[in-house]
């Protein structure tokens, strides 16, 4: 079996990443589909989860601009990374951004993803979000509000639509080096988590 | 009737499926959402959803077991709609001559099968459960709806859909005569349609939407246009075993959306049913009022 | 008749306790030492009817060389805690497990484990809980330094380049406010002065 990020790695092998991006009409209709159907996954870290709910329920009403959750990290096109990252937190959101299809997106939410926010000094928090996963938007704030989460969505719409600038995705497939460097910085050696289901009863 | 005919009248009904399904589930998320004060998604959004995931990359590689199962699925939906009789002046040239009710029973539940094989394959502790949750809901959609088509059935003394259209242009539509099978099958409709109180399969809180949660880029975009036409060739069935077919586009698309809008309001106003809760129901009172009408036939 | 107030007496007189602290009439603290607390804690749960544990929590005492370890206990039928609190020393004492009484302890004496470093004698699995790889000085040990070890580890970003002084940014924005609004105030008096002249 194979999975997310040895795929991409296949394909990095293969230069092929370089083809995916290309101008012309097809691609122009392609990008209009992307932007206009994205697909959510959000990832509750810290208190920004609490953000997610009332801007896809009926109050903001995320699902006007095609915008909507996502079951499985495998059907999703955005992550939401909403709020502090803890160690332990960092290498789930790593393994769930690598099991995601291309193309795939970050948005950040809060302050503790751009410089650490409210937890600054503390010992097992992440400080800057992108040295380990590529970010395409932030929404800053503590907490930035439904608004401005929707204003993100509509900044990345526009950034889909334009594409002006390599996507994340694409970043990370071509400094992956570099990204791997930094997290096994802070994550130790074996950067995949070990799913075993006996990690709480184990000995018992 | 030449092979050309017939293959130019299978992509005609084809492509109408298609478009007419995904406006559907567009329309479904749409008033869905009005139901909940909200302006919601734009009618062709589902079409969007779509094409952008036949767009995307796969994330996973499991081996062509796995990327059988969409096709099998597929495969299954459009046959269903092909050998179903689609407009009563289009008897010449059609497919549908060939297939008979059995057939189109059989097509119907073989989709759902082989997609469950293939996320076997996957391993993957939802998606297993999702087709378990399946397979447990399956019991208890086909047994009133079985009993309604034994109904409809030996009524019109054939199992061509043909004849059974026939017999309603003669006598009247089946849903006047026996209201009570068709209530019944109508209960079960709604659950294959997958929308509320019976969504057991693709619970996206529960099982993490089921039997897709394995299924990335392609073969999800697939699996939700399969699913469009799949839904228009469930209503077509409805439309022609109980309200004696169309003659004209209009009116097909008037009877169809009409059925539909009784699933949306349904979905709308109740929730989710349990697993057990939903067999416990389909297998008491539709199967009493499905049984109930065999009586009075 | 207050269960705390009369449990003190029964205590003191069956146990050598250090101190009887009673901090609310459903709040109190029991400091004895560390041979007699198992005992001490199996009077409590079997004669006096404290049968739940609800948090193990440990107090780092650097000056004076010593952990402080309490066990909270809540009554089974009351509403009234109890603090069963005693002292071990900083490096190298470790403690008896209280997984046999009570299986909740494990993921609290986990926790303590990871957070201070102490050991617990017949713990079943004394992996790692909330923090994964750490391979430094338990974090909530007094004399590890939070900052110096974030300044080790962590580098933040620099603040944007146009990146101003508020405060004077506020004054100078004010200050071009007050200049235009008096300018827009002398122009209407110059056109209403025009005004009257036509």
């Amino acid at each position: 079996m194979k999975e997310g990020f040895l795929i991409e790695q296949e394909r990095l092998e293969h230069e092929a990443a370089a083809s995916l991006k290309s101008s012309g009409l097809i691609n122009d209709i392609i990008r209009y589909f992307r932007k206009k159907s994205i697909f959510v996954l959000a990832y509750g870290t810290g208190c920004g989860a609490i953000e997610m709910p009332p801007t896809f329920t009926s109050r903001y009403d995320a699902e006007r601009f095609g915008i909507r959750g996502a079951a499985t990290p495998r059907q999703a096109d955005v992550i939401v990374v909403s709020g502090y990252l803890s160690f332990k937190t960092l290498r789930r959101i790593i393994h769930t951004y690598e099991q995601m299809a291309s193309p795939k997106y970050v948005i950040a939410l809060g302050s503790c993803t751009i410089n650490g926010g409210m937890y600054w000094d503390s010992y097992n928090t992440i400080k800057q979000l992108d040295k380990y996963i590529p970010v395409d938007m932030y929404a800053n704030g503590c907490m930035p509000r439904p608004e401005a989460l929707l204003e993100a969505f509509i900044a990345l719409q526009k950034k889909i639509e334009n594409d002006e600038e390599p996507s994340g995705w694409e970043r990370y497939l071509e400094n992956i080096e570099w990204y791997r460097q930094n997290q096994r910085a802070v994550l130790g050696e074996d950067i995949k988590p070990a799913y075993e289901a006996d990690w709480y009863t184990e000995g018992r | 009737m030449t092979i050309l005919t017939i293959m130019g009248q299978g992509m005609a009904v084809l492509l109408f499926a298609y478009v007419a399904g995904m406006l559907y589930y567009g329309l479904y998320r749409n008033i869905t959402a009005r139901f909940q004060k909200r302006i919601g998604p734009p009618v062709l959004q589902t079409f969007y959803d779509s094409m952008k995931l036949l767009f995307k990359d796969e994330a996973t590689a499991f081996g062509w077991m796995f990327y059988l199962g969409p096709v099998i699925m597929a495969t299954g939906s459009v046959l269903t709609l092909l050998l179903l009789p689609f407009l009563r002046v289009w008897h010449e040239g059609s497919l549908s001559v060939y297939g008979d009710l059995f057939v189109i029973l059989y097509l119907m539940v073989m989709g759902p099968l082989g997609n469950a094989l293939a996320v076997g394959v996957s391993g993957n502790p939802f998606g297993v459960m999702g087709v378990t949750r399946g397979l447990t809901r399956l019991m208890g959609l086909e047994l009133p709806f079985y009993i309604a088509v034994i109904g409809v059935m030996s009524v019109a003394q054939s199992s061509d859909i043909w004849h059974i259209i026939a017999w309603q242009q003669i006598h009247g539509i089946n849903m006047i005569h026996y209201p009570l099978l068709f209530i019944a099958a109508l209960f079960s409709f709604v659950g294959f349609m997958g929308s509320s109180p019976f969504d057991v399969v693709a619970a996206p809180q529960e099982v993490y939407s089921g039997p897709r949660s394995e299924f990335s880029g392609k073969f999800l975009g697939l699996l939700m246009s399969q699913n469009a036409i799949f839904g228009f060739a469930k209503l077509l069935l409805m439309v022609d075993l109980f309200w004696g077919g169309a003659d004209s586009i209009v009116e097909l698309i008037l009877k169809t959306f009409t059925l539909f809008l009784v699933t949306i309001v349904i979905g709308v106003v109740y929730g989710r049913f349990k697993v057990h809760q939903a067999v416990d129901f389909l297998v008491k009172f539709p199967t009493l009022l499905g049984v109930v009408g065999l009586l009075l036939l | 008749m207050n269960i705390l107030a009369s449990l003190q007496p029964q205590l003191c007189d069956k146990f050598e306790t250090q101190a009887f602290d009673l901090k609310r009439d459903d709040l109190a603290q029991v400091i004895v030492e560390k041979k007699i607390w198992r005992a001490v804690m199996d009077y409590l749960k079997e004669e006096a009817g404290f049968v739940t544990l609800l948090t193990i929590t440990c107090t780092d005492w650097i000056e004076e060389e010593r952990f402080e370890l309490n066990y909270i206990f809540a009554h089974e039928t009351k509403r009234c805690d109890l603090m069963l609190s005693f002292s071990i020393a900083r490096d190298g004492e470790s403690v008896q497990t209280l997984t046999d009484r009570w299986p909740q302890a494990e993921v609290m004496e986990r926790d303590l484990h990871e957070m201070f470093g102490i050991v617990f004698e017949g713990h079943p699995n004394l992996a790692s809980f909330a923090l994964e790889n750490w391979h430094h000085t338990p974090p909530l040990r007094r004399e590890f330094d939070t900052l110096a070890f974030v300044n080790e580890h962590f580098e933040f970003r620099k603040g944007r380049e146009e990146n101003v002084d508020v405060k004077a940014e506020a004054k100078r924005l004010r200050a071009l406010k007050k200049a235009k609004a008096q300018a827009e105030a002398e122009a209407k008096k110059e056109k209403g002065a025009d005004d009257a002249d036509e």
